[in-house]
């Protein structure tokens, strides 16, 4: 029988607890103990810094790196660092396109990945409405047709040098300060047709007719209707009132569109050979150097080259 | 002390003070070996982060350089990009690319009207939720204002990854213990740029010390419009969002 | 449109973290009813007295063993006593639980000493192990037994609010997370000791038919129909709070409303409206009223209140799913959610959680054959 069988009416009785000193001695003992196990358990570096084991710190540096950084590919690479910092790609990583570079430079012999495939190029350059209206992003079909590429198969690289993209100098001092141009994509997504009337409740943008109405009307004329001013007139906006213009008269630049290449069809613009195309036309020595306004300024837009101080003025 | 009285009172002063003096040095010692590096400005670095909404366009380079850095494991993320859609109803479609090598493809929503991407990681919260709940100490905040897990320490009893409001922790699946984004603690910690930070094409991604006034991401707090995520939870994040949309939580 | 964030998709807190509050709740209810008798003289529940802190001694033994298992490293698991965070709710779960089961273990230890003594005279293995438990000690007078009956009174009123404490912390630890829309009020701590208390009545009820069934025992009527009033009481409150919270929810709109009412319509609709509320609160209440308010047969009586006891547990174990599961299906970015099974076989799966759950009602019926727990019974006629 146990204790929680009451007996109320019995005479008040005199507790004997000597048998509870050993269970109490028992207890006293175990919780030293283990308080005692408890103090030598704690990690020695515990609350250096906070409530924290104060070598985990260390223990969070000792990683290995994969990423190294363009200084390091430049040690190697520097002519094609030198070309790729000029160009339009000049802000991104080497290895955002090639993948990390460790293991690439404690062992040469391990190669790094050429993304060449046109995915890998779409994976930035893919038209998508969330990507900012400024940022360059063609729909490959579409970019395809008016260039009159013909093979679905072509890649990007085999008309567009990765390093070399767009034979552009981003040379701040050849760059002049432009106010800002607006295009309609940064409102609008997704598909813009520029030949939408725009309404009278448009806001008024800055587009480039504004200020330089005699040089689009004289571009209307041309072969060249159908090519935005910002295609060759890149504008690299660096705040929300001006940017940079930059103006691209490298030959490779126009031969982007214009050269003769087996996954072309005669659907898209005149192809030409380079530099033979001089020699063919003009009976002149081949110069790859030689700029394509030289002689064909009235197939593009009015360009007095010739005149000290304006624009133009190569 | 004992109490030969040849020693005169100078000879015990002196004895006193060399021995205090001793005693302070011995003291400051090991904070003087974990000390962190000082900055330009003599003072202690306090790292934070800062992310330029506008002008992400979702290559998600920053997701793989994360997980080839880092070791990220296969379904759980450091950091990742929010895609929002907003449509002509007013209907906001959210999504994010989190297989298939991190490529945002379809654009299959036809009367988006606005459209953009947001990066999301750690937020290093001054006040993280995630180190007031860790029961052993596994989860800290390092003298530079890096929120980091000691995974030695850690028992994988998923407490953070519930404590915290954004959603940036996991428990790893093969170690059994919490994981999160360190901002690259041992790279930063060689004066290196965080994986992501490094490898974004746009710039997007800015690291730098609140406590260098000239430092760029204290000069793009003082110079742009941010908001902080969630701040009514009162975690206060060192991770400044710069011209966030409304739509974002 | 369905957005989680990437690593939401998981579900970190499995069905061993429903089972751990479930099998804390029944200690602390059983621990309740045992210190009504022990401490507050409640004569009625004398029958069942003893039972009563036997199960709540042994479903604390096995509380433990789903965190064990949940826990990431087990190995580690003594961290939590070596270096406590106390700003964490779970910091305090190794010193709230150790203290409370040598509280619990001691009180067990003297209620029981007469019996234990008289069990170590015999032979065999039991009779082995109650003379180690007893120390070898085997004085058993009338003085010994007074000094017995006054600590176990002592222990019984000190383990009250440490019982209220390790169900409660697990209430706060949920009710404190401000970061999960549906497990943040601060009425979690209390609506979890509430139902602790119901489920903990319950299952003395349940058990106590049960093994009186099987034994062809006659259960005592006074502490039946008292136990009936007491669980008919407390889960009015328990469910009354659950209600208040919904409540509260919904009347004050607030930016997570929205995304819980489209949990409670969707993905827990069975198991919270239905199930939860509309079964297994719904019917034990009616059926306990009917036995409180009415006057009935003997037989309506038992069957009222058994079937009540059995659904209440089930309501519990509902509840502690819904909000313990029901939390993490809900996304932080208030825009989806995910699913979860806990599937079968999985190291955190459902038979797991069957050998855990089962177990202390093996060890319950071991102890019974080592000392009687039901006693002064008598048979049926």
């Amino acid at each position: 029988m146990g204790v929680d069988s009451e007996v109320p009416d019995k005479p008040l009785i005199r507790p004997d607890y000597r048998h509870v000193y050993p269970v109490g001695i028992i207890l006293i003992v175990l919780i030293g103990v283990a308080l005692g196990v408890r103090h030598w358990l704690i990690p020695e570096t515990f609350g250096q810094f906070g409530f924290y084991r104060g070598a985990a710190l260390e223990d969070a540096r000792d990683h290995g790196m994969s990423y190294v950084g363009g200084a390091a590919c430049a040690e190697c690479h520097g002519d094609i660092v030198a070309i790729h910092d000029k160009d339009a790609h000049g802000g991104v990583p080497c290895e955002t396109c090639h993948g990390p570079g460790t293991r690439h430079i404690r062992d040469n012999d391990i190669t790094m990945p050429v993304p060449a495939t046109r995915e890998d190029c779409l994976v930035c350059h893919r038209k998508l409405d969330a990507r900012p209206g400024s940022f360059p992003q063609v729909d490959w079909q579409e970019h395809f047709r008016f260039l009159g590429v013909a093979d679905t198969n072509t890649a990007c690289v085999q008309c567009h040098s990765a390093h070399e993209p767009l034979f552009m100098d981003r040379d701040m001092r050849k760059a002049r300060l432009h106010p800002l141009i607006h295009q309609c994509g940064d409102c609008h997504l997704g598909r813009t047709d520029p030949t939408t009337p725009r309404p009278d409740s448009h806001p008024q943008i800055f587009q480039c007719d504004y200020c330089h109405p005699a040089i689009a009307a004289s571009r209307d004329k041309t072969s060249h209707k159908k090519v935005a001013c910002s295609t060759c007139h890149m504008f690299v906006r660096e705040n929300s009132f001006s940017g940079r213009i930059v103006r691209n008269a490298d030959p490779r630049f126009c031969l982007l569109c214009h050269r003769r290449t087996p996954f072309k069809s005669p659907a898209g613009p005149p192809m030409i050979e380079w530099p033979g195309h001089i020699k063919d036309v003009a009976g002149e020595t081949p110069d790859a150097k030689r700029s394509c306004t030289d002689c064909h300024q009235d197939n593009i837009h009015d360009m007095p080259t010739k005149v000290k101080g304006v624009p133009h003025a190569l | 002390m004992h109490c030969d009285s040849a020693m005169s009172r100078r000879e015990m002063l002196r004895r006193l003070v060399a021995g205090a003096s001793g005693c302070l040095l011995v003291s400051v010692l090991p904070s003087l070996a974990g000390e962190s590096e000082k900055n330009s400005k003599g003072r202690k670095p306090l790292y934070a982060y800062a992310v330029d909404t506008a002008r992400c366009i979702g290559c998600c380079a920053c997701m793989r350089a994360c997980k080839a850095e880092n070791e990220v494991p296969d379904g759980r993320f450091r950091t990742w990009i929010e895609r929002y859609r907003v449509r002509a109803n007013g209907e906001v479609l959210v999504d994010a690319v989190i297989d298939d090598g991190f490529v945002f493809k379809d654009d299959k929503v036809p009367d988006a009207v606005k459209a953009f991407f947001v990066p999301k990681l750690c937020n290093h919260c001054e006040k993280s939720a995630c180190s007031q709940v860790c029961p052993v100490g596994a989860t800290y905040t390092s003298p530079e204002g890096v929120v980091l897990v000691d995974q030695k320490r850690c028992i994988g009893c998923g407490y953070c990854v519930q404590a915290c409001p954004y959603g940036t922790r996991y428990i790893h699946p093969v170690k059994h213990v919490a994981d999160k984004c360190t901002l690259c603690y041992h790279r930063i910690m060689r004066g290196m740029q965080p994986a992501c930070v490094q490898s974004c094409p746009r710039g997007v991604r800015i690291f730098g010390d609140l406590n260098d006034p000239e430092s760029q991401i204290s000069m793009a707090l003082k110079q742009r419009r941010f908001r902080l995520l969630k701040p009514e939870m009162g975690t206060h994040p060192r991770c400044y969002y710069l011209d966030l949309d409304n739509e974002v939580i | 449109m369905n957005y989680l964030f990437p690593n939401e998709l998981h579900v970190t807190w499995t069905v061993m973290i429903v089972l751990y509050p479930y099998i804390t709740g029944l200690v602390a209810g059983a621990f309740i009813v045992s210190s009504l008798f022990h401490v507050f003289g409640v004569r009625e529940l004398k029958p069942i007295a003893r039972f009563s802190l036997a199960s709540a001694f042994v479903f604390l033994l096995f509380a433990p063993l789903p965190l064990l298992v949940h826990l990431g490293r087990p190995e580690r698991a003594f961290n939590i006593m070596i270096t406590p965070h106390f700003t964490s709710a779970m910091a305090g779960f190794g010193y709230i639980y150790t203290s409370y089961l040598i509280v619990v273990a001691l009180e067990v230890w003297f209620v029981m000493r007469g019996d234990l003594i008289a069990r170590a005279k015999g032979t065999g293995l039991a009779a082995l192990i109650c003379r180690l438990t007893v120390l070898f000690n085997y004085k058993d007078t009338d003085a010994t037994r007074e000094a017995d009956h006054r600590i176990a009174k002592f222990l019984a009123g000190l383990g009250i609010p440490m019982a209220c404490t390790l169900h409660g912390y697990v209430g706060f630890l949920f009710g404190s997370l401000k970061a999960n829309p549906w497990w943040s009020t601060p009425l979690m701590f209390i609506i979890f000791i509430f139902s602790a208390i119901v489920s903990g009545i319950s299952v003395l009820i349940f058990h106590y038919f049960v093994v009186s069934w099987i034994n062809r025992w006659k259960v005592d009527e006074t502490c039946v129909r008292t136990m009936g009033r007491f669980l008919w009481g407390f889960m009015i409150v328990a469910v009354s709070l659950e209600l208040l919270e919904l409540l509260s929810i919904f009347y004050e709109q607030t930016d997570k409303t929205e995304v819980l009412s489209s949990l409670i319509h969707t993905k827990l609709f069975i198991s919270y409206v239905v199930l939860q509320f509309g079964v297994f609160s719904l019917v034990p209440f009616l059926f306990l009223a009917v036995h409180a308010l009415f006057k009935v047969s003997q037989r309506t009586a038992h069957a009222l209140i058994w079937t009540s006891a059995t659904m209440l547990l089930v309501q519990v174990l509902l509840m502690r799913w819904n909000v313990v599961v029901g939390g993490q299906l809900v996304s932080k970015s208030m825009r989806g959610f995910t699913d979860y099974f806990p599937g079968l076989w999985e190291k955190e799966g459902l038979i797991t959680a069957g050998v855990i759950f089962t177990a202390p009602f093996i060890i319950l019926y071991i102890f019974h054959n080592i000392i009687h727990l039901f006693p002064g019974v008598e048979k049926k006629t």
